[in-house]
């Protein structure tokens, strides 16, 4: 007897020793002294340096509150590992989303509708500082579940040595300052590169090149909730023409090219006259570019009229089962309001999704019109929210989309593969 | 002796009912943490997953039954099939040069000088993370000039070699020979375990008779060892079968569709694509699939393994 009492002495002592301190509940604070606010991004080390700078201020100013920041080196892993921690209730307080992943979350009910807290006395960024057309998945029933952190609208950066090169003598800013930036002269540039033995364009596959270029057709990628991208004879013939253009090398897709000679690499080489992406390709260009060479244009339009451009956002959210909401909320208001992104978008990488930060952008006066960047944000479109409402949709047609780019599949076989995976999935 | 005659159990001894008891109650108290941590970590998750495969649920949201939807989708989507046909070409490209090259090494090792010795170096990729391992495997086979083997290749050699990653047709061929190379330490133990159960009068006595180390090898050695061997080949099988960390990391999936294997397609499901029900779908004929070789395996054991010394 004595024997099991000592066995069932260890016993619970071994059971107190696992179960860890009980009261260290994350984000749950103790009423004495600061509390712990958790926050989840994606990003490598270097990325998530510039969130330094924020939360040494905020945590400056808000003496009772502390950030603990969780991020996840690479995007791909970012929210299965938010699903996990959403499912078993461990997820942060205030948390990224992806714009391909926000509609999942905002019909599952897992986030905070924001609505009333943006427009409380507490709100350092309200529901109108926002372009309407950037929430994008967030919004549902007119209900705002998230607010775009910030944004990167699609441009298309331009290589003025590799487009003289070339012999082309216009200069495409100046034909959208007068209204003749339009899809014909745009490929007309291109097919002038190719034939000079350089890339027209690169483009990384997803939706923001893709839909730009549909649009720039005049075509429609959804519409009235249906999927037409692959039906639509406009944007077919913008996909076809993609797809002849990836053949024949007079597009690269920035996926598929080597590490050692990426994108990057390529366009500061002047081997392509065009490169899409955002306010981000600063940073590779000041890496090693002769800055000058350099400016952005939107993508072109079927007559040269402005059009709507694809904008890149993430979103923050308030996890539904935060125990310190009004300290959440008062990180995530700071975090996207006006004084927040401007700290953050210090000399690159993004644009601010605020109405007011602009000078952000505009105040290095590079590149030289990089009120375009401000002028495609105001206009511009997040991702559909038929198609983020469906998580993994927009990988899955990036995915099928490449195989077209790539030849893999043919350009019809690839189409009707594209609408049956959409209608596939969305079941 | 007199003690060996006490402590012998005399037959016919009955105990009373409360002793019996009393051991069945301490029997089962020390058990229940072991079947408490078994039903917790292990039934009920393969109970979950099993019901999970004929539900519709995104991880968050309510479960809806599906039935068998989830299967039928399953079976006839491309991906499903070519996930399986590239587990299916991973097994076969892993499991016999795999187990070939193991023997060989703990042949030549059976008799060495130093035997410990080249066990722990063969071991070392064994014990060293599957993480760690995927990546120095990267730097080796990366296709651009980064590329160890890619620029040695073209530098001595002047060859245009295949992008290794990159390569829908050799992506295969490069994840299997890091798997071979991972796992090739614990065959080679295994292997040297079962070298060591045969009895060295039996191989003298076949060299007595004229044998030589070929006939040794075919006739005397091989089917001694033909458990380790079925043992190695049934665990190695299940083991290619359930790849996932390694091409995880050396190669991603998604940005190569040669290197889609059944795991990857589970993962993606549940984690990517938020498809619970259509992953555990996918898991229980991954499950099938390997019972069914297993079983393959047994039935052809009883033919091919030799259990009598």
């Amino acid at each position: 007897m004595k024997r099991a009492l000592t066995v069932l002495g260890a016993l619970a002592l071994a059971t107190t020793a696992c179960s860890g301190s009980g009261g260290n509940v994350p984000g749950a604070g103790t009423g004495k002294g600061p509390v712990t606010v958790r926050w989840s991004t994606w990003g490598s080390a270097e990325d998530v340096k510039v969130y330094e700078k924020f939360t040494e201020d905020f945590q400056r100013r808000h003496p009772d509150i502390r950030l603990k920041l969780e991020s996840v080196a690479k995007y791909e892993d970012y929210h299965p590992k938010l699903l996990t921690q959403l499912t078993s209730k461990t997820a942060p307080d205030v948390i990224f989303v992806g714009d391909d992943y926000i509609g999942k979350f905002v019909s599952s009910g897992v986030i905070t509708p924001l609505d009333d807290k943006l427009a409380g006395p507490d709100s350092k960024s309200r529901p109108e500082d926002f372009f309407d057309g950037v929430y994008g998945g967030a919004k549902r029933d007119g209900k705002i579940y998230a607010v775009p952190n910030d944004t990167n609208p699609e441009v298309l950066w331009y290589d003025k040595k590799a487009l003289k090169d070339a012999g082309i003598t216009e200069d495409p800013a100046t034909l959208n300052e007068s209204g003749q930036w339009t899809m014909p002269k745009y490929l007309d540039m291109n097919a002038k590169l190719k034939a000079a033995g350089k890339a027209g364009s690169i483009f990384w596959n997803w939706y923001g090149s893709t839909y730009s270029m549909i649009n720039g057709f005049g075509g429609k990628v959804w519409d009235g909730g249906k999927f037409v991208a692959t039906t639509d004879t406009k944007a077919r013939e913008a996909l076809s023409t993609l797809a002849k253009g990836y053949q024949d090398k007079t597009f690269l897709s920035a996926d598929t090219l080597p590490d050692s000679n990426g994108p990057s690499t390529q366009f500061l080489k002047h081997k392509a006259g065009f490169y899409a992406g955002g306010r981000w390709v600063v940073d590779s260009l000041r890496k090693g570019g002769e800055l000058d060479d350099y400016d952005i244009v939107p993508f072109p339009s079927p007559t040269g009229d402005p059009m709507p451009g694809a904008v890149a956002a993430s979103y923050l959210a308030l996890n539904k089962d935060t125990k310190l909401p009004k300290e959440a909320f008062t990180f995530l208001t700071e975090f996207v309001g006006k004084e927040g992104q401007m700290l953050r978008l210090q000399g690159g990488g993004a644009v601010p999704s605020v109405k007011g930060a602009e000078q952000v952008v505009l105040a290095e006066g590079y590149p030289k019109h990089a009120q375009t960047f401000i002028d495609v944000r105001d206009t511009g479109f997040a991702n559909y929210p038929e198609e983020v409402a469906v998580p993994g949709l927009t990988a899955a047609i990036n995915e099928q989309l490449l195989k077209v780019w790539s030849g893999k599949v043919g350009f019809d076989q690839g189409m009707t593969e594209l609408q049956q995976l959409v209608q596939s999935k969305l079941g | 002796m007199a003690v060996l005659t006490r402590a012998r159990p005399r037959a016919g001894r009955r105990r009373a009912p409360g002793v019996r008891n009393r051991d069945g109650w301490w029997a089962a108290f020390f058990l229940a943490p072991q079947v408490t941590a078994l039903a917790v970590f292990l039934v009920f998750p393969l109970g979950f997953a099993v019901v999970l495969a004929f539900m519709r649920w995104d991880g968050l949201g309510r479960k809806e039954w599906a039935g068998l939807d989830n299967f039928a989708a399953q079976l006839s989507d491309p991906e499903f099939g070519l996930a399986v046909w590239n587990t299916v070409k991973l097994a076969l490209l892993t499991v016999p040069v795999g187990l070939a090259l193991a023997l060989l090494i703990a042949l030549a090792l059976n008799n060495v000088r130093g035997g410990s010795f080249y066990r722990v170096l063969y071991f070392m990729p064994v014990v060293t993370s599957s993480v760690a391992v995927a990546l120095m495997w990267q730097i080796i086979l990366a296709g651009d000039e980064s590329g160890v083997l890619n620029n040695s290749l073209r530098s001595w050699f002047g060859l245009t070699p295949p992008d290794w990653l990159g390569d829908t047709g050799w992506v295969i061929v490069s994840i299997a020979v890091v798997t071979i190379w991972s796992s090739l330490g614990l065959n080679v133990v295994i292997f040297l375990a079962g070298l060591q159960t045969i009895p060295p009068q039996i191989v003298e006595a076949a060299r007595m008779d004229g044998a030589g180390s070929l006939r040794i090898f075919r006739s005397v050695i091989l089917p001694l060892l033909s458990p380790t061997i079925f043992f190695s080949t049934v665990v190695a099988v299940i083991s290619s079968f359930q790849a996932f960390d390694q091409i995880y990391v050396l190669v991603r999936p998604e940005d190569n569709e040669g290197a889609r294997t059944i795991v990857y397609q589970v993962y993606e499901l549940g984690f990517k694509d938020f498809e619970f029900g259509m992953s555990s779908a996918a898991a229980l004929i991954l499950l099938a699939l390997t019972l069914l070789v297993t079983l393959v395996q047994f039935a052809a054991q009883k033919r091919l393994v030799h259990y009598d010394s």
